[in-house]
């Protein structure tokens, strides 16, 4: 009895957080099916990386999301309340497909499409002058899009999909034709975003980035969902013992008296130092690894090595 | 503010400001009033008045020829070497001398500047009618004033009356119904296929420019497809009204600058024609007495209701437009170029373009089966129907044809946003039939 209340408390408490809740969503096209039981939440002010191979389903997934497109089974819950039409004014999407109007003027498109999703136009235009200001596009405001580079269509489509304040974001590929200088301040943005209170969906194949900015991940795979979890749980999870060992010295002789419970995966000799990989097999503790080491030779650093994205990625979809 | 309404003043807006639609709302009306200014301008030009100094060396046809609104005739006797200088020095136009009397099958006519086309022609009809009545005369010894009464009694006119359901008798001017009925087929089909493409290319530009995904996140489909359709009707809507209102200014303005333009023998000669034709049928002088209202003219002028013909046009226009565009963004959506639309545009423009190949056996029997059931079927009936309303349409059948219209452009509207939503986001893929098929299903 006491328990259930703890339960139920745990749960409200758990609810008031959670922004989106997907539950068991099924969506098939006549050829194939491209969702399969899907369910995870979404909770407020995270960045959660939508990760998946080409055709796992995470446009289909964003779309629903976006109400372009509908389930065939299952719901979403959008601030605990069944999607609705009007929660599309609280949704900021870029697509992976974007583009805007060649022909048209910049400044008169992003009112356009400012004013699509609500905005009056006064107030789009207050908002625009500002965010033109920050990304140092105010120059280019009469021009048409048909003269911009690339870049600089992506800044205005980053613009427009921000612009009227919402409480969810959908980025999809965001990263895509940007160098590595405006890579950099749209990541700065999307954390500002986040500070802001925005939660955001993030779905990219650039893992160094996932890495970088998302709180939280889900991974899709042939239409199923295979993994969700925080970055740091995940980590942890597919961890493989791994620690980095740096110590001075150019003589390795101690080490062919290394128990067997450890096992040297590299070795890479340096000017005067030796760096190690060392994979430890449970029960032995990192600390035993130490007590090794430390009376042979001078430790310059010693670091866990957890799995990259990238790695938990292959092998998760691979297996 | 409501966003199909966002939709429809953007679509609206950046049409009306492209330089094309200036250039062509510019070149209309110039078109129109030049189709109308050159020919009654040529008309003019060769209306000058031609002097015609006739010698004829018997004297036979002194004072026989009749005098024209154009060609005027003198007589003079004398040597012709010398009198025929006389169209040199521009006294006269040009010279006629008449070789053999009323036994010559052979004249000529000395000119300096080349007169106009018809006067020989002018001439030579007199000629043969002064001789044949000669001949007439001479033949049967009929007395000279009897002979002017029978040619004068022997005169006649033909009235053309269609009598409808009401037995109520109008002039008809089959020719003319059906030239208008023609002219108003081809305008409609010019203008649907016109404004039909532009619909479909907006809906392409949209999907190969990516941008469609970042609309339909704010706005449903059918907003989409409905605010492009509606801006772009408002366009032409917009387009006929300048056209209108331009061509009424540019023939207004030389009507001003010169009164006389539009005064035209042959239009005068044509009018008073009618107003014969109104004493003639005592049971419809309306005309003689409602000359002061012009749109009563035209109505009158002409065997159908003007009103009900102008309205038809506006509405089989409207219609048709909204019907075959409705298709075309369906397969704007579908496809990713241009190209790849042609395959599933023929079906669609087929109808259209059977009734265009059919118009003039529709025109010779605006009420045989053909055009009956052409005037009918949805997809053919915005053309089919214009052709036959000149030539009267009963009530009920032109009801049941707009209402066929209308119900199967909703029909056709449901498919093709069916279609639409579908379509916009597939990309770089190899569309057939079977899948247009799956997604109306779908």
């Amino acid at each position: 009895m006491h328990q259930n209340v703890i339960r139920e408390k745990e749960k409200k408490r758990r609810k008031i957080v959670e922004l989106i809740r997907i539950n068991n969503i099924y969506k098939s096209f006549s050829n194939h099916q491209a969702l399969e039981d899907v369910s995870f939440s979404i909770s407020k002010g995270v960045i959660l990386g939508l990760l998946g191979p080409n055709g796992a389903g995470k446009t289909t997934l964003i779309r629903i999301l976006n109400q372009i497109i509908f389930p065939d089974s299952g719901e979403i819950l959008f601030n605990n309340k069944p999607l609705h039409r009007k929660h599309i004014e609280d949704i900021g999407y870029l697509p992976e497909e974007r583009g805007l109007y060649k022909k048209m003027k910049v400044g008169e498109q992003a009112i356009y499409l400012a004013r699509l999703k609500g905005l009056s136009e006064h107030e789009a235009i207050q908002r625009l002058k500002y965010w033109f200001k920050k990304f140092e596009i105010e120059s280019w405001w009469n021009r048409k899009v048909e003269e911009l580079s690339k870049g600089m269509q992506q800044k205005v489509q980053f613009i427009v999909t921000v612009i009227h304040q919402p409480g969810l974001l959908i980025f999809d590929e965001p990263f895509s034709g940007f160098d590595p200088i405006n890579t950099e301040i749209l990541k700065q943005e999307i954390l500002t975003l986040k500070e802001n209170g925005a939660t955001i969906i993030l779905s990219t194949h650039n893992m160094a980035s996932v890495e970088e900015i998302c709180d939280e991940i889900v991974l899709l795979n042939r239409s199923k969902k295979i993994l969700e979890g925080k970055l740091v749980d995940i980590k942890q999870h597919f961890k493989k013992h791994l620690f980095s060992i740096e110590f001075a010295g150019t003589s390795s002789d101690f080490l062919n008296s290394l128990p067997e419970n450890y096992k040297i995966l590299s070795q890479q000799e340096n000017y005067n130092s030796i760096s190690l990989t060392v994979q430890i097999t449970p029960p032995s503790q990192p600390n035993d690894l130490l007590n090794f080491f430390i009376p042979n030779t001078q430790i310059l650093s010693f670091q866990e090595v957890l799995p990259s994205m990238n790695e938990i990625f292959i092998e998760t979809v691979t297996s | 503010m409501n966003k199909t309404l966002l939709i429809i003043s953007r679509e609206y807006l950046t049409r009306i400001k492209k330089k094309s639609f200036i250039i062509m709302t510019i070149l209309g009306p110039l078109l129109m009033a030049a189709l109308i200014v050159v020919p009654l301008y040529i008309v003019h030009k060769s209306e000058k008045e031609t002097h015609v100094l006739v010698v004829d060396d018997n004297d036979y046809f002194l004072n026989k020829f009749t005098d024209t609104k154009k060609v005027f005739f003198s007589y003079l006797s004398g040597d012709i070497n010398d009198l025929k200088k006389k169209c040199i020095s521009g006294e006269y136009d040009a010279v006629l001398h008449i070789l053999g009397g009323i036994q010559s099958n052979r004249s000529n006519l000395y000119y300096h500047k080349e007169p106009s086309l018809s006067l020989r022609g002018t001439i030579e009809e007199q000629m043969n009618k002064i001789i044949f009545d000669k001949s007439l005369i001479d033949s049967f010894n009929i007395a000279p004033p009897l002979f002017a009464t029978l040619k004068e009694r022997s005169q006649t006119h033909i009235v053309a009356l269609q009598i409808d359901e009401h037995g109520n008798e109008q002039k008809s001017f089959t020719e003319i119904n059906r030239i208008i009925g023609i002219v108003a087929g081809f305008l409609i089909y010019f203008f649907i296929f016109m404004f039909a493409s532009q619909v479909l290319r907006s809906v392409l530009e949209e999907k190969t420019n990516r941008i469609v995904e970042v609309l339909i996140a704010s706005v449903r489909p059918i907003q989409l497809m409905l605010g492009k359709i509606i801006g772009v009707a408002l366009v032409g809507l917009t387009q006929f009204a300048l056209w209108i209102v331009l061509t009424i200014g540019i023939l207004g303005a030389i009507q001003l600058s010169t009164p006389d333009f539009f005064q035209l023998g042959e239009t005068t000669e044509f009018v008073s024609n009618i107003d014969n034709q109104a004493q003639l049928t005592p049971a419809d002088n309306s005309i003689a007495l409602q000359k002061t209202n012009i749109l009563n003219e035209i109505n009158n002028f002409y065997s159908f209701s003007f009103s009900t013909f102008i309205i038809a046009f506006f509405f089989f226009f409207l219609m048709g437009y909204l019907l075959y565009s409705t298709l075309f963004a369906a397969v704007g959506s579908a496809v990713d170029n241009e190209t790849d639309s042609q395959q599933f545009l023929m079906p669609v423009t087929i109808p259209l373009l059977l009734t265009i190949i059919l118009i003039m056996p529709m025109a010779e029997d605006p009420n045989g089966a053909l055009a009956w059931w052409f005037s009918m079927i949805p997809l053919t009936s915005p053309i089919a129907m214009l052709i036959r309303i000149p030539s009267g349409v009963p009530l009920w059948e032109l009801l049941t044809s707009m209402g066929l219209l209308v119900l199967f452009f909703f029909f056709c509207a449901w498919i093709a946003a069916k279609i639409y939503r579908t379509g916009i986001l597939m990309y770089g893929q190899k569309i057939t039939y079977r899948d247009l098929f799956k997604w109306i299903k779908y």
